[in-house]
């Protein structure tokens, strides 16, 4: 599908403050390097001054020991730097993470530990929920208002900008304009219990036409199985419960509880961002969920046969 | 200001000196009998400043390494992706753990633990002021601490983080015991803390040598005062919070749940209030050490002493509009950041005064090369990089991206390693000669300083880069492929380099010090403080006159002078352990302090307070109960023994002056402890005023919350006339008091008795008031901050009974008359508090919901 | 401490303290007024917390200024008569400290002509 034909960003890259893909991380980028090379401008010069204090002859050295030097060095410098600094800094707050209008709305909640995603309806667009990945259209604002459902969590994709905590109560907003296409990661930023280490998320850069396409299909309900096997793991992920915590459109599977599994197949990765997704790692998670992330919600299903785990597996991996 | 290359000395007259040779026979012998340390297992029952500080130094370093070898333990599993040579659930405990017993268990009693040593060393006083208040908060700490620190073996350590962020930690997400191990375990260690802050305003601002008014106080005693004053200003948020998060998971008061009209943000601007603040904390004695190593190895005074103190009260300052810049990503407002922002480019200021101050005072004399000079300079190196980025991520937008990610771990392990630490280790190389027979080892301090300082720059240095390239902190472990395995490699080399240099430290410890209270090594840096005088377990045999803030200096004949006896009070007055206690500004003698000696009371009492809170902490109600009492009767036991009274008439310290042995009133050293323990009391309750406004502002509309009805206005007013009633019967029993003929009349007890009643029944009416209009603590974050408030005063006035019972029972047994009144001086003084607490407390919970008309 | 010497503490820590009065109006009102949605009130083309933030933090530059010219004045007359070394101490703090909050104050106000009141 064309989701493979775009080019992954530099193996470095995918989750880099230094990589910026967007205006406002531009704006971050730029600030962290104008404050680096200052601070490495000072640090150097300060540590010049104190091995001169040490090492040079009593005699060459006499003037710096007055309190004139104090006077320069630690009073007036700093407050000239700090002078220009401070209003620097604030300017670029002011001109980042601004909401734009006719801004793409994005809603994600973060949970123990993974992330629901929601794009409203918009226009003749009908709203659809995924979970664990973002995408979003090149060149168009985005305003994605994040909360969490338990703990709190914090939302950051360092290429596109800084991160936003995720309180339980409270709905924060975090606005963005992706400005070159690929793929990115983001990762909660708040520690927020056992698995916070495996909690990221897929983040893909499309150009529009390619979004909307993608957007469209999403909010088709899920395709029907195709062929028996499928079909097979279909009745089973009916008969084992699965859907009162999963949702899949189109079927009564209707739980609110874990992700939305509609496109479930169409996702980059499984368990918030861990593994690629493909039939065998559908398998081994729905068998070994305990093993491979101890603390997730999710039972492990050990007692499946090995059958029945691919049919299930690859019923979930045709749902593009 | 030019300072001399050499020392000047400063002519003085043998007739000056304030007492005669020869010295009268026994003088000597009395002083030492009277300061003897007790032996064989009552060891531990020793009070001497001496003695306490070095268990406590000891203690403190024990935590440290304890800490550190956790760090290793994750070091190692982070040294490669995907590794499992830790569970998470283990690991989530280990960084919990590093961080809490770092701040909680090492730098604060440790910064604390060398100024007990230090202090009344330094300022030429016998001990600090309440010796056993010292001990009690060594020995609490010292049981609290390790038993707190055996929850890892157990698996039941806290796994929270260190910053402990509700929800995750109440009931509902972490519904084991580990959590309450933290905040009960952490809560009465800070009680410790303050304990010892309390000890050091009053020791630094009253017992000094003569002479040694505000402008030659070392720069350690400024340090240690605006440290102490941070504390009592920043601890009281912590413990309030403590006490509020304890409160939701014990009996579901939801202050902290976003569905009962609590909020998250709540625990964070407490937390942040103390824990931003906290960080100077550490800082500062670090500073104050390093002010007096520097002049010490280039053998010249400090450069700019003005400027330093400056530094030192402006960071205190300003340390406290620094908060929010741990919150710069929860959403609020860019305004209200900004000033955050703009607190924390100014808080750099101060440190670059006192950087430069160093730089000049290097400059101006001969620096030395030694290893405390050594680390002096790797803390420079270090403590500016951790500056500096300190700048960056004062900057919010910067910061956006570097917030917990190992960008900030690197930020503030080069200010706490290099603010902190690397001053510590410079400390113990220099002031080691005071304490021991021997001075540590040049040679091995070398290999100290090298590897710990490559150590850590190796360790940290590569963090800014792993940080920004995206890893983020508390991971326990992180996929492969993502660029950060080299740097974690690196990183984890790093502190392996650390730790081996803490091993030969470790090494040269074990083979250089020996403990000396008479025969130390002496003054090894031809130092020019006090501390460097002739020592014995009674201080110094005399309490010097001093005329500049390098005495040993600009007095040559000091130390032999000192030792003699020909300064101020050579003996003993009383027969027992006596401080000189002096003016807070000019150090004007005032009176002789008869300061009390050994005793298992405070060992007793630190264990029982310490038994309470972890017994409690495992849920054997009972049991703590039984201890809680036993420690109040022990403290009871213990302040028995205090306030002696006039014992003898006024004495003759040397020089014709004549001061006496007890004194009462503004002048006593426990009326200002007393003033001070109100202080924390108070900001202990403007921080949970502050949380009911902050609980109303998250709530529109509904404040009090529909279906709750205020009381009527008549309970309030009678609580209020009752508050009163019991502050004017106080008033007048203190007016009764009066008189220099030690009349003692019997109207005393039964006005204190009364008021007792009052004040009781003032908080039940409210109590009882709010019981019956049906508000429910648990149903509302309105109700659950209303009841936090009567609890709160609840307790104040429960505390007061006690005190009011003490009080009577000391003018039963003829210990209270109209000039031995100091007991009651210190109960009246609370009672006014409690009672200004309770009415703002009423004024608050029934004026301002109907101020605002439940908006 | 008598009467002279708490006005004298107070006198050298005045700018400090000036500087904490300033801190906790802008913060406590910025965050009541955006909190509640009171920020659209409107005076003279301002903001409300636009108006509060500069009136806090003239008021407390002069404060601070005023401070500032005491401690300067006081060291001056010393100069003349010599007083205790505890007084002159505490006056050239005095200078130092109101000298370094009338820039941190100045600071604290910056915000107030960059950024919107409540985004």
């Amino acid at each position: 599908m064309f989701l493979w034909t775009v080019p992954v960003a530099g193996c470095g890259g995918v989750q880099s403050a230094l990589d910026p893909a967007g205006g406002d991380a531009w704006d971050l980028y730029r600030l962290t390097i104008v404050m680096t090379v200052g601070a490495t401008l000072i640090f150097v010069f300060v540590t010049a001054l104190l091995l001169y204090a040490v090492f040079a002859p009593p005699e060459r050295r006499a003037w710096l020991g007055t309190r004139r030097t104090i006077v320069y060095g630690g009073l007036a410098f700093p407050i000239v730097v700090l002078s220009l600094l401070l209003p620097y800094g604030l300017v670029v707050m002011r001109d980042t993470d601004v909401p734009q209008p006719g801004a793409l709305q994005i809603e994600v909640t973060g949970e123990q530990y993974w992330w629901r995603v929601r794009y409203p309806a918009e226009g003749d667009q009908a709203e659809f929920s995924t979970a664990n990945e973002l995408i979003v259209p090149i060149g168009r604002p985005i305003t994605v208002s994040v909360t969490a459902a338990d703990v709190i969590h914090s939302f950051w994709i360092p290429n596109l900008g800084g991160k936003i905590d995720m309180i339980p109560g409270r709905i924060n907003r975090f606005n963005f304009t992706a400005e070159r296409p690929g793929l990115y990661r983001g990762i909660c930023a708040e520690f927020c219990g056992a698995q916070h280490a495996r909690m990221a998320f897929d983040v893909m850069v499309l150009e529009p036409t390619e979004f909307e396409v993608w957007r469209q299909s999403q909010a088709q309900p899920a395709q029907e199985p195709a062929i028996p096997h499928l079909a097979r793991g279909r009745d089973l992920f009916r008969a084992g419960g699965c859907g009162s915590c999963h949702m899949v459109r189109g079927t009564e599977a209707n739980g609110q509880f874990g992700p939305d599994l509609t496109h479930v197949g169409s996702r980059r990765t499984i368990g918030a961002g861990q593994f690629p997704n493909n039939v065998g790692t559908l398998a081994g998670w729905i068998a070994n969920v305990q093993q491979i992330k101890p603390g997730a919600k999710m039972p492990s299903y050990g007692s499946l046969t090995g059958e029945d785990l691919r049919a299930m597996a690859g019923y979930l991996e045709s749902l593009k | 200001m030019n300072a001399p290359e050499l020392p000047k000395s400063f002519e003085r007259q043998e007739a000056e000196l304030p007492n005669p040779l020869p010295r009268p026979e026994g003088e000597f012998e009395a002083l030492k009998k009277a300061w003897k340390a007790p032996r064989g297992l009552s060891f531990i029952t020793a009070v001497n400043n001496t003695y306490v500080g070095l268990w406590y130094v000891g203690t403190a370093f024990l935590f440290f390494i304890l800490a550190g070898i956790l760090a290793l333990i994750m070091r190692v599993q982070l040294a490669a992706p995907e590794s499992d040579f830790v569970s998470h659930d283990l690991y989530n405990q280990l960084f919990t753990m590093h961080g809490t017993v770092m701040m909680f268990l090492f730098a604060v009693p440790a910064v604390e633990a060398a100024s007990v040593y230090l202090l009344p060393n330094m300022q030429a006083a016998r001990d600090l002021p309440f010796p056993r208040l010292s001990a009690y908060a060594f020995w609490a700490y010292f049981v609290g601490g390790l038993v707190f620190f055996g929850t890892i073996f157990v698996g039941l350590s806290p796994d929270g983080g260190w910053f402990m962020y509700p929800p995750l930690t109440s009931t509902k997400y972490s519904p084991a015991e580990n959590a309450d191990w933290w905040l009960l375990g952490i809560g009465f260690i800070e009680i410790s803390a303050i304990a010892g802050a309390i000890e050091i305003i009053v020791g630094v601002m009253k017992t000094r040598a003569v002479g040694m008014s505000l402008d030659k106080l070392p720069v350690y005693s400024w340090a240690m005062l605006v440290f102490a004053v941070m504390i009592v200003i920043g601890f009281p948020a912590i413990i309030l919070g403590t006490l509020l998060l304890e409160m939701e998971r014990a009996f579901d008061w939801p202050f902290f749940i976003a569905e009962r009209g609590g909020d998250p943000l709540l625990w964070q601007h407490l937390f942040w209030f103390f824990g931003h603040p906290e960080v100077y904390i550490i800082f500062l004695p670090a500073t104050g050490m390093v002010s007096m190593i520097v002049p010490a190895m280039a053998q010249t005074p400090l450069v700019g002493y003005r400027l330093v103190v400056l530094a030192l009260i402006a960071t205190g300052f300003l340390s406290f509009g620094l908060w929010v810049h741990h919150m710069f990503a929860t959403g609020l407002p860019k305004m209200s950041l900004s000033f955050f922002s703009a607190a924390s480019t100014a808080v750099a200021v101060p440190s670059g005064i006192q950087v430069f101050a160093w730089i000049a005072t290097i400059a101006s004399g001969r620096m030395r090369l030694t290893t405390p000079s050594l680390f002096v300079i790797g803390f420079l190196f270090i403590f500016t990089l951790g500056g500096l980025t300190g700048v960056m991520v004062a900057m919010a937008p910067f910061d956006w991206q570097a917030h917990d990610s190992y960008f900030v771990v690197a930020h503030l392990h080069y200010v706490l390693i290099g603010g902190m630490v690397f001053p510590l280790f410079a400390a113990i190389y220099y002031w080691v000669p005071v304490a021991s027979k021997r001075a540590l080892s040049e040679r091995l301090g070398r290999w100290v300083f090298g590897l710990m300082f490559l150590g850590v720059n190796v360790t940290f240095l590569p963090m800014h880069i792993t940080g920004l390239i995206g890893m983020p902190r508390r991971v326990y472990t992180y996929p492969v492929g993502m660029g950060w395995d080299a740097l974690n490699l690196v990183s984890t080399i790093g502190a392996f380099m650390i730790a081996a240099g803490v091993a030969v430290f470790l090494f040269d410890m074990a083979r250089n010090f020996r403990f000396a209270s008479e025969d130390n090594a002496g003054n090894v840096w031809n130092a020019g403080t006090l501390e460097w005088l002739p020592n014995g377990n009674y201080a110094t045999r005399s309490i010097p006159s001093v005329v500049s803030r390098d005495p040993l200096w600009d007095q040559p004949n000091l130390p032999k002078d000192v030792e003699d006896g020909r300064y101020y009070l050579p003996g003993t007055a009383t027969g027992g352990r006596e401080a000189l206690v002096t003016s807070p500004f000019d150090a004007r003698p005032q009176y002789i302090l008869q300061i009390p000696g050994p005793g298992w009371q405070p060992v007793l009492a630190a264990v029982f307070t310490a038994a309470f809170f972890l017994l409690l902490t495992v849920k054997f109600v009972f049991t703590s109960i039984i201890c809680g009492v036993l420690a109040v009767g022990c403290v009871i036991w213990w302040l028995w023994e205090t306030d002696p009274g006039p014992v003898r008439p006024p004495a003759d310290i040397g020089g014709g002056i004549v001061i006496p042995v007890y004194v009462t009133g503004p002048m006593n050293h426990s009326w200002w402890a007393m003033i001070v323990l109100m202080v924390v009391s108070g900001m202990v309750f403007t921080c949970l005023i502050f949380s009911y406004l902050f609980l109303w502002l998250v709530n529109p509309g509904a404040w009090p919350p529909r279906g709750v009805e205020l009381p009527q206005w008549i309970w309030p007013s009678l609580s209020t006339v009752l508050y009163v009633g019991s502050a004017i019967l106080i008033a007048r029993a203190s007016w009764l008091l009066k008189g220099d003929d030690r009349r003692s009349p019997r109207s005393v007890p039964i006005l204190i008795g009364a008021a007792m009643l009052l004040l009781a029944g003032a908080s039940a009416i409210d109590l009882r008031a709010q019981w019956q209009a049906g508000l429910s603590p648990s149903a509302h974050a309105y109700g659950a901050a209303v009841y936090a408030i009567l609890s709160l005063q609840i307790f104040f006035v429960l505390t007061t009974l006690i005190m009011g019972l003490y009080t009577i029972a000391r003018w039963l047994a003829g210990k209270l008359d109209s000039v031995r009144r100091t007991t009651f001086d210190n109960s009246m003084l609370f009672w006014y508090y409690t009672v200004g607490q309770g009415l703002a407390g009423l004024l608050m919970i029934h004026g301002f919901p109907r101020l605002t008309g439940g908006a | 401490m008598t009467g002279r010497r708490t006005a004298q503490v107070c006198l050298t820590l005045g700018g400090l303290i000036a500087w904490a009065i300033q801190f906790t109006i802008i913060y406590g009102v910025t965050s009541t007024l955006c909190g509640r949605g009171w920020a659209d009130t409107a005076l003279l083309g301002m903001g409300a917390v636009q108006i509060t933030i500069l009136l806090a933090t003239l008021t407390a530059l002069a404060a601070a200024a005023i401070l500032l010219i005491v401690s300067l004045r006081q060291e001056r007359q010393q100069r003349d008569h010599p007083a205790s070394a505890t007084d002159t101490f505490l006056n050239e703090s005095g200078v130092l400290i109101n000298g370094l909050s009338l820039v941190v104050i100045l600071w604290h106000g910056v915000p107030a002509v960059i950024l919107p009141a409540c985004a």
